[in-house]
């Protein structure tokens, strides 16, 4: 896929008819990121039990190629179910930029989208959006399976929109960039 | 050459311990916890783990909570099993309000929390497969766990954190429709225990990855303070509901568990054997539902307890599960404290994980049966 | 060995010279106060050697100086949200309430919970510090249960457990200041608060 990915456009623009091909290939390709999108098993809190529930025979993730790796050099997606702890956002940004490009993010639950019942804690992170981009954003305390399944479905609703002419496969999400808590970064990191 | 020359003994080898991380996100970790392991070869030296990555403040946050919106966060401590957590907390309520629950509301605690410590140890015994190796087990036990959340919706709307005990009852009532799907349940569940047997129990790969491993002496089990099953698989006879009776436990006829040497199979086993027992209570408290009132008469909207301290204690599905409150009179407690047995029961790892190899790490800490939102509150 | 809780609570206080049953005990349970701070590990050994108390279940501190204070929090929330949110407990403010233990006063009133399996019994010991010298021996000689149960507490409510082998924070971040369970903590704003 990388190779595709890297000398399609150049090869295909200049052949007669290439924008028909291109089309065609950006379906192509999205079709086959929708169908198998491999998320990390990365369980936060409640949240992750129902991540489980619908791995498991009633909802059957697998129908929809969402297949868990449990390594995220493996993963295109990452669904942060559960609470996102001050302590964890760190290793949080690190697993993200472990993951292989393109990535997308599913915040699962009222805690990873805003924090939750927990929003005025003193050590939870309001919303796993404020270290780095997330695709979809699924309510709930927690969500039902139901729920995530079709969150599942909006996000490949999303990448069947992608254009590998436009950034080379990237969401826009992450065309803007992440906020940097690592402490390298120029916007990011100081106290 | 001196052939001798060549052979290296064991002493003049020169051997370094190595770090090894686990976590925090690891798939066997059941969350987000963090091991530091210092290893000598494929033995462990030294075990370090390190908590607090769920740390969500809930002792502070109950603090600006009223007592039944503390409740809401009490079911979002130990996840899997949500009902007895609330419940501690307005056991410790009561106690100081001198309220007590209205019987059938008793049976109802009584009927839910033995409920949820089945669909618990479901997950446990699916997670734990998984652990050890054994995938299919996970998609037995939690077709099983479906059909008891679908009683818990039935009575109360939710899945897995229920709102379901308030301070001097309980939400909602149950009709004999739920009865009779809860009895259907039963009569479907109790021959599949034995098939767990059959299919994990006694499975010849299991029990030698898990038998003999991990082993803790009912003295160190009690001097850890290991509380639940972690203590009874190590053949200690301690067991809240029969000790400190609440809610009319002492009215039902049920054995505990006990395991004999503490290995990772017997805190297993416990569990398994745990279920049969709470089939038992069930089919008890069924049979004999007191009519009445669901929650106690002349309580305020927003009650507030006097002044004073109490302390409630309930045998959760991880341990004994205590709640020290000390109220000022507000409708917020003043000071409310989680004795968390997952917490408790985990710090005994730093001791029993050493000696111990690499590959036994996920099988000794996966029959801890933790659950890190109630480590870390 | 002791048979019944009256008979544990009256040679345990035989043996300590500082201790007295609390005037407010912990409902239902027995409850003994130590004046001395130099006594706990005393008493936790004869409860441990002579009673059979070999279980140590709790040990926690309540900050007994006055209500919250909301600052950290209330701020936080008016960041979160555009609008002023009023804290929930929104009562009639707070009115000290004397009796049963709850004066306000700038100690830390710690608690340890024994229990004793054999017999079935629990005993609370109490013992108050003062807030800005909260010191006492560590029991993790006697208890290894006592070890992360007195880190939490050093963490969260900044009592210093002497003796301890390794007393430091185990659930809050490293770079929190303060104690969050103490109870005039603010929260300062960190990188990743707005």
């Amino acid at each position: 896929m990388g190779i595709v990915l890297d000398q399609l456009p150049g090869c295909a623009k200049p052949l007669p008819g290439g924008q028909f091909l291109l089309t065609t290939t950006d379906y192509f390709i999205d079709l086959g990121r929708k169908y198998s999108l491999w998320p990390l098993t990365f369980g936060l809190a409640c949240c992750a039990i129902e991540m489980m529930v619908a791995y498991a025979g009633r909802f059957d993730f697998d129908r929809f190629g969402v297949i868990p790796r449990p390594s995220p050099r493996q993963a295109d997606l990452l669904l942060i179910a559960g609470t996102v702890t001050k302590k964890m956002a760190g290793p949080i940004v690190e697993i993200y930029h472990q993951m292989p490009e393109p990535r997308f993010v599913v915040a699962m639950g009222s805690c990873a989208n805003c924090g939750g019942p927990f929003h005025d804690s003193y050590s939870v992170l309001k919303g796993v959006d404020k270290i780095i981009p997330v695709d979809v954003y699924i309510p709930g305390c927690p969500p039902r399976p139901e729920a995530l399944v079709y969150g599942i479905m909006e996000l490949q609703k999303k990448i069947l929109k992608m254009k590998i002419a436009k950034g080379g496969g990237a969401t826009p999400q992450q065309e803007k960039g992440s906020r940097d808590l690592t402490g390298n970064g120029s916007n990011g990191g100081q106290v | 050459m001196n052939k001798e020359a060549l052979i290296v003994s064991e002493a003049s080898m020169h051997t370094d311990t190595m770090f090894l991380n686990m976590g925090p996100q690891h798939p066997s970790t059941h969350g987000v916890l963090r091991l530091g392991l210092t290893v000598s070869g494929e033995v462990i030296a030294k075990a370090v783990p390190d908590v607090g990555y769920l740390h969500r403040g809930i002792e502070k946050l109950m603090e600006t909570r009223t007592y039944n919106q503390g409740v809401v966060l009490a079911d979002r401590l130990d996840y899997c099993s949500a009902m007895p957590n609330g419940l501690a907390i307005c056991l410790a309520a009561e106690k100081l309000m001198a309220v007590t629950a209205p019987p059938r509301a008793q049976a109802l605690r009584v009927l839910m929390c033995e409920l949820n410590r089945i669909a618990s140890h479901l997950i446990f015994m699916g997670t734990y497969g998984i652990d050890i190796g054994a995938l299919t087990p996970f998609l037995y036990a939690f077709r099983e766990r479906e059909m008891i959340l679908d009683l818990f919706e039935m009575c109360c709307g939710g899945r897995l954190t229920y709102n379901y005990m308030r301070l001097g009852g309980v939400s909602n009532d149950i009709d004999d429709n739920w009865i009779a799907k809860c009895r259907e349940f039963l009569e479907f569940f109790k021959p599949r225990v034995d098939e767990y047997d059959t299919l994990l129990s006694f499975n010849p790969i299991f029990r030698s990855r898990t038998q003999d491993v991990g082993l803790i002496s009912a003295q160190t089990a009690k001097a850890w303070g290991l509380s639940g099953p972690n203590l009874r698989g190590s053949g200690v006879n301690y067991d809240v509901r029969k000790s400190d009776p609440y809610c009319g436990y002492d009215r039902f006829d049920f054995n505990v568990p006990l395991g004999q040497t503490g290995s990772c199979w017997d805190r297993y086993y416990c569990r398994v054997q745990e279920m049969r027992q709470s089939v038992r209570i069930i089919e008890a408290a069924l049979a004999d539902i007191p009519a009445g009132e669901i929650m106690a008469k002349g309580l305020a909207k927003i009650p507030k307890p006097p002044a004073g301290e109490a302390y409630a204690h309930v045998e959760a599905s991880r341990g004994d599960l205590g709640v020290f409150l000390a109220s000022d009179g507000n409708a917020a407690p003043y000071r409310l404290h989680l004795r968390a047995p997952c917490f408790i029961n985990l710090a005994v790892l730093q001791e029993i994980l050493v000696g111990n190899k690499v590959a036994d790490v996920v099988a000794i800490l996966g029959s801890f049966d933790i659950v890190l939102g109630e480590v870390d509150r | 060995m002791a048979s019944t809780k009256d008979a544990a609570l009256a040679r345990l206080l035989e043996h300590l010279s500082s201790a007295e049953p609390a005037a407010h005990p912990i409902k239902d349970y027995p409850t003994v106060r130590l004046s001395d701070p130099a006594e706990i590990t005393k008493a936790a050994a004869f409860l441990k050697d002579e009673l059979g108390f070999d279980y140590l279940e709790m040990i926690t501190a309540v900050d007994w100086l006055g209500p919250m204070q909301l600052d950290g929090l209330a701020a936080a929330r008016t960041a979160a949200h555009p609008f002023k949110e009023t804290p929930l407990k929104a009562d009639p403010p707070v009115t000290p309430a004397p009796g049963a233990g709850a004066a306000y006063r700038p100690v830390l009133d710690l608690l340890w919970s024994f229990g004793n399996l054999r017999e079935n019994l629990k005993m609370f010991l109490r013992l108050e510090v003062p807030r800005d010298q909260a010191e006492v021996a560590s029991l993790t000689a006697l208890f290894p249960a006592a070890d992360w149960q007195e880190r939490e507490a050093f963490d969260l409510l900044g009592v210093r457990f002497l003796g301890h082998p390794n007393l430091t924070k185990i659930l809050t971040t490293e770079d929190l200041a303060g104690h969050p369970l103490r109870k005039d903590y603010a929260h300062q704003k960190d990188r990743f608060d707005e």
